[in-house]
């Protein structure tokens, strides 16, 4: 250890902290870094998120080719309302609760968020950088693959019509959106349970298998509009139907409402573990 | 988890006050973990510009104490202030000039030296990003900086946590078994680094660790805990010689019996005994008189083959006192040296 010596000031000393906006920006970057560096993480999410696409449409022009008074071409309007809800509604998903659980559970799982804790930086502030983070993460992914599914709808379109500009920028919106809010929950899940494991399958279970199933339990009525992909299926500017998303007709309010309310519950539980939680 | 201290109620608010010229102050600290009491009304005093060296069997205390000093687990009751600030009330302010490696080091082990280092200096704020070079430098990393960190030696994980400790510019650095992992070079590096950061730049280190021949060499003062309590807590040299000072002797000589009776008429003396290794004579002055007591056995005829000082050992003391605690309750026990 050589002798390069940082300086002591005197314990009054005025320090330079920064601007709020300033440490909100570096720690952001920094969480970021962390999750673009997770090779694994990051390379499941780009297979989840862009394989269906690639799967979707070689099969489609596979078919296309072989039989097409059968199949028809693999892109245009009509393809890219079947491929925007695997994008924004499953897969998607899938990718975004990857990234979100990382995000949640990153720091804890290094044994290094008490070392973060030990700056003197409040918790709530270390909870609240990975949201972004883990957002601007998962936009990158979606984004990506949403303009895989654009260029094929276009490339392959052949004669059939294709989705306007319009259409265009309100379905980036809705995936963005629908992905985003699933990586959100997944960060305050994470971050409550402290599990990675057990926050990607509690959530993909729920998202996945449970949720299709309790949207289609008529019985229980009303109470279904609850479900978050309920709720994120009813933006979307295509018409989505099957099981991948609109099966319980809500209001635009009451869309928004559930949306907001999974969002805030979410984020409430995982900064209250943050902040009470033994480091 | 437990309830934190009130703080309100538990310290002063006005920081101005508090600046008492102590690193660390905590007075009757006290966590308990359900049932058990792992911190039991701990007193502590840390001077600044030291090298403290907190002491004490596995199990004795040592971690959580340093957990509670930096908000990393509640306290159940009892006062704290680092630097002079209350904690938990004025936490954030408190730790800005503090680091800490709690347990072993841990990094992100896909991100190299010097990123795991960036997201530390993220956290603390902008200025402390134009630390990272000159830490990783002094801890004599900068070569490996660009490597991942899970190809690192545990040594070098150690001293990539000192680097991040020098991130916050720190007047108390707060460790937790340091020397864990390093090989003697490198323990040796570390005591001069530690003794460097103490005696040229002022800081004040608090070492934790269960190895007293390494808080002997490298620590000005220090407190022995065990299960909960600090036993005793002092300078170094004070704490092993029980808190008094005692000069003694070892003499070897060819006339016991002669030498004995010699000793026993002077005023040089307090005590002269036999031992497995001779004599044993305990000296009412200070450690120069051993020359004028060899004088006056060479004058009554006693022939002086050895004459030793008796050099008491921290190890000596914390044997002794932590073997005590097994016969007796802690409280019978306690005893302040100094604070």
């Amino acid at each position: 250890m050589s002798a390069v010596a940082p300086t002591v000031s005197a314990p009054s000393a005025p320090r330079q902290s920064g601007s709020w906006a300033t440490v909100a920006a570096q720690m952001f970057g920094a969480d970021f870094l962390k999750l673009r560096r997770k090779r694994g993480i990051l390379i499941w999410a780009l297979v989840l998120a862009f394989a269906p696409l690639v799967i979707y449409f070689v099969v489609s022009v596979i078919q296309h080719s072989s039989n097409p008074v059968k199949h028809g071409p693999a892109g245009g309007a009509k393809n890219f309302a079947e491929g925007l809800p695997v994008l924004a509604l499953f897969f998607g998903p899938l990718a975004a609760i990857l990234i979100g659980v990382e995000a949640g559970t990153g720091d804890a799982s290094a044994g290094v968020f008490r070392d973060l804790v030990v700056t003197g930086r409040s918790r709530l502030a270390l909870f609240a950088s990975r949201v972004p983070a883990a957002l601007a993460l998962c936009c990158l992914v979606i984004g990506g693959a949403y303009a895989l599914l654009v260029i094929g709808t276009f490339v392959f379109a052949s004669n059939l019509p294709t989705p306007d500009a319009a259409v265009v920028l309100n379905s980036l919106g809705f995936a963005l959106v629908a992905t985003g809010a699933l990586c959100v929950v997944a960060v305050g899940l994470a971050a409550l349970t402290t599990s990675k494991p057990g926050a990607i399958i509690a959530l993909i279970a729920w998202q996945v298998v449970a949720s299709p199933i309790i949207a289609h339990i008529s019985s229980l009525g009303s109470a279904r509009e609850l479900l978050l992909s309920q709720s994120l299926a009813h933006f979307s500017p295509v018409h989505v139907e099957g099981g991948h998303g609109a099966t319980v007709v809500l209001s635009e309010g009451t869309a928004l409402l559930a949306l907001v309310a999974w969002l805030a519950v979410f984020l409430a539980l995982g900064a209250w573990r943050t902040r009470t939680m033994d480091a | 988890m437990s309830s934190p201290v009130d703080a309100s109620t538990a310290t002063p608010a006005v920081s101005e006050q508090v600046d008492s010229g102590l690193a660390i102050e905590t007075t009757g600290l006290t966590k308990r973990f359900g049932a058990r009491t792992a911190l039991d009304g701990i007193d502590l005093r840390v001077p600044r510009g030291s090298a403290f060296g907190f002491l004490g069997p596995n199990g004795a205390g040592k971690t959580t104490i340093i957990r509670t000093l930096l908000g990393l687990t509640g306290a159940n009751a009892g006062t704290m202030k680092i630097l002079g600030r209350p904690v938990p009330l004025e936490r954030g302010q408190a730790l800005r000039r503090v680091g800490a490696i709690v347990e072993e080091p841990r990094f992100h082990p896909n991100l190299s030296g010097r990123e795991n280092l960036r997201l530390v200096a993220a956290v603390r704020g902008p200025e402390t990003r134009a630390r990272i070079e000159p830490a990783l430098a002094r801890v004599g990393l900068s070569d490996r900086a660009e490597n991942k960190v899970k190809s690192y030696s545990m040594g070098m994980r150690q001293r990539l946590g000192v680097a991040r400790c020098l991130l916050a510019d720190p007047l108390l650095l707060i460790l937790d078994e340091p020397t864990n992992g390093l090989d003697p070079g490198g323990i040796q590096e570390f005591r001069e680094m530690i003794r460097a950061m103490v005696e040229q730049e002022g800081r004040t280190v608090f070492i934790s660790s269960h190895l007293l021949d390494e808080v002997e060499k490298t620590c000005d003062a220090a407190a022995i805990v065990d299960r909960g309590k600090v036993i005793v807590q002092g300078p170094i040299a004070e704490l092993a010689q029980g808190g008094g000072v005692r000069n003694e002797l070892i003499l070897s000589v060819d006339d016991v019996e002669l030498a004995l009776t010699t000793l026993g008429a002077s005023e040089l003396v307090g005590d002269a005994r036999r031992s497995d290794e001779g004599l044993r004579v305990e000296l009412v002055g200070d450690p120069q008189t051993a020359s004028e007591v060899n004088a006056t056995l060479v004058r009554a005829g006693v022939g002086v083959m050895r004459l030793e000082p008796v050099r008491h050992s921290l190890e000596q003391r914390f044997l002794e006192v932590t073997s005590r605690l097994d016969a007796k309750p802690a409280t019978e026990t306690a005893k302040e040296v100094k604070t």
